[in-house]
């Protein structure tokens, strides 16, 4: 999944490396280098505690620079919004020598039993950057289970994990979950090359319930039909831009012009576009 | 006026409590690991409960603008099921250093029997070994003999005293308490153990100097909002300003944020309650209009 050149290990180490206070920084390559040298579960469980106490959970800030090179490295990965702790705590993780091996994924499925919501947020946002990311299908399914909106956007969003692993039955849930919960939908990276039948039919069937009980439609809902959405689809667009608020009517303008498909990233309507209506990205 | 729960077990309480404790001035609380109302029977359901403590109960506050911290324990009547507790005190450790755990507790005596005695000591030594704050809940049966003892084991395994706060005290064992160099927190039941009226009177006798004022509020007859009505008794009757919110707010604060847990600049600044940011309604809200943008008053 990663290229060639590019180590996700090194690259968190550098940037923690110039983000961290010394205290912190001696810390953290003392507890890597004790997790390098093989560890008991229960030891590694308390490192990655033991991270709240060491390194603050401040904004990581990565930079267009380093962003540019992770999105290079590792197409759909982008720790723009991690914190400090949780790049601290998934270094912690790719430190061990036996990522490949069965002993981590039990150490790892360890981790997630015991895990605080910070650790949870950590772990799963480790999961794309793990070797045979098909063995932690189950557990990144699981964490979309969660009512934790952090957690749940841990495993959804900047993420190339879901889009790769998921079976169909798991993507359409956490597409439509994103939009019960209000996770952001235009960073489920992926969502426009996985686009369906069937996941158009639940996005219309959601927005028919959220009229029917005089609720306004998420705007990023029709996001979810790309050129799926038939002749239903349209109608129901055309209501919204006709009747919606107008953030509503602005995102259903946005996706009539993906139904007949065509070059969405030239013609300014691909998911990205569909930031404009994340409240948390405009406010 | 803001105000510091350190004793309220909110994962029995409903969304309805949370949000009166907000916009009551509730700033923030400590939920120290209890018992369920019966006991539990095997090791699985502690762990689930742990982490509920750092997790969805945590998460579930701050949806109303509530800091929760949390303290981690096994309670004295549990204690005496020995092969269920000997399993609950070796996964203790997974739990105790956790962010936001800001205590061992609430842990001590129930019956004062050998079993509940070797818990409260194994816990002890672990606080000890990382310099934590106690939390102890005293006896409802032979109080007095149960805090004498409580406070003497801690000293003997090598409690400060400035770390240890004896929980559920009354009119009879405030002094000993005190003296003993501890912090005294009260409980305020309708019912049982100490009413707003009485504690009134003591804050007047002892001042505020370590008392503590908590709800416990649990799945039993309880008030959520004990803690601020206390404080309002207080002020109508003539209590010192500034010995309310030491008692109310500002002793809790001290002892447990000797933990490094607590984040006394983001407490200090208000809080703002954004629910459309985190939730919707398969979460707490259940459909309604999430609140947005509007500070809880206090």
């Amino acid at each position: 999944m990663t290229t060639q050149d590019f180590d996700p290990r090194a690259f968190l180490a550098d940037l923690l490396r110039e983000r961290l206070d010394p205290a912190g920084l001696d810390w953290l390559e003392g507890a890597c280098e004790e997790v390098a040298g093989g560890i008991a579960s229960t030891r590694f469980g308390a490192l990655l505690s033991l991270a709240s106490r060491h390194v603050p959970a401040r904004p990581l800030e990565p930079g267009v620079a380093a962003l540019a090179r992770a999105e290079a490295g590792l197409r759909g990965w982008n720790p723009e919004r991690w914190d400090l702790r949780e790049t601290a705590r998934v270094r912690l993780l790719l430190s061990r020598r036996d990522l490949a091996e069965e002993t981590f994924a039990a150490d790892l499925e360890q981790a997630f039993r015991f895990a605080d919501e910070g650790e949870l947020r950590a772990l799963y946002k480790a999961l794309a950057l793990l070797p045979g990311g098909e063995r932690f299908v189950w557990r990144a399914a699981e964490g979309c289970r969660t009512n934790i909106v952090p957690v749940f956007e841990s495993v959804a969003c900047d993420s190339p994990y879901p889009a790769r692993h998921f079976d169909d039955i798991a993507w359409n849930q956490l597409v439509i979950k994103a939009l019960f919960i209000g996770a952001p939908l235009w960073r489920v990276h992926g969502l426009d090359g996985r686009l369906s039948e069937d996941l158009a039919r639940m996005a219309l069937d959601l927005a028919d319930e959220r009229r029917s009980a005089g609720r306004a439609v998420p705007p990023e809902l029709w996001l979810a039909l790309g050129t799926h959405a038939g002749e239903r689809g349209r109608r129901s667009l055309e209501a919204e831009v006709a009747t919606g608020d107008t953030l509503g009517a602005r995102a259903a303008a946005l996706a009539l012009r993906r139904l007949d498909g065509g070059d969405w990233s030239r013609d300014g309507c691909d998911q990205a576009a569909f930031r404009a209506f994340d409240p948390r990205e405009t406010r | 006026m803001r105000f510091f729960d350190p004793h309220i077990h909110v994962s029995s309480r409903t969304t309805d409590d949370i949000d009166a404790m907000a916009k009551a001035g509730i700033r923030a609380v400590i939920e120290p690991a209890f018992w369920l109302g019966q006991p539990r029977t095997n090791v699985g359901s502690f762990i689930d409960y742990f982490s509920s403590l750092i997790g969805w109960e945590r998460f579930r506050c701050s949806q109303f603008g509530v800091t929760h911290y949390c303290a981690i324990g096994l309670n004295s009547k549990e204690a005496n099921d020995e092969g269920l507790a000997r399993e609950v005190l070796e996964i203790l450790p997974r739990f105790a250093l956790k962010e936001g755990v800001v205590a061992i507790g609430e842990i001590g005596y129930d019956e004062i029997t050998a079993a509940e005695e070797k818990a409260y000591q194994a816990q002890l030594a672990f606080a000890v070994e990382h310099d934590m704050v106690v939390m102890v809940h005293s006896p409802h049966r032979d109080k007095k003999n149960g805090i004498r003892r409580s406070i003497d084991v801690a000293r003997e395994v090598g409690v400060p005293m400035g770390k240890l706060v004896i929980d559920h005290n009354n009119e009879e064992t405030v002094e000993e308490t005190l003296d003993a160099g501890a912090w005294a927190a009260f409980t305020i039941y309708p019912h049982t153990k100490m009413g707003s009226q009485r504690m009134v009177e003591l804050v007047k006798q002892y001042g505020p100097e370590r008392i503590i004022v908590d709800s416990s509020a649990d799945w039993g007859v309880s008030d959520p909002l004990a803690v601020p009505r206390t404080a309002q008794l207080m002020l109508e009757q003539g209590v010192d300003p500034a010995w309310v919110e030491r008692t109310t707010w500002g002793n809790a604060l001290e002892v447990y944020s000797q933990s490094g847990q607590i984040d006394r600049e983001a407490l200090d600044t208000l809080p703002r309650v954004d629910q459309r940011e985190t939730f919707g309604e398969n979460t707490v809200l259940r459909g309604q209009e999430p609140r947005v943008d509007r500070p809880v008053p206090n």
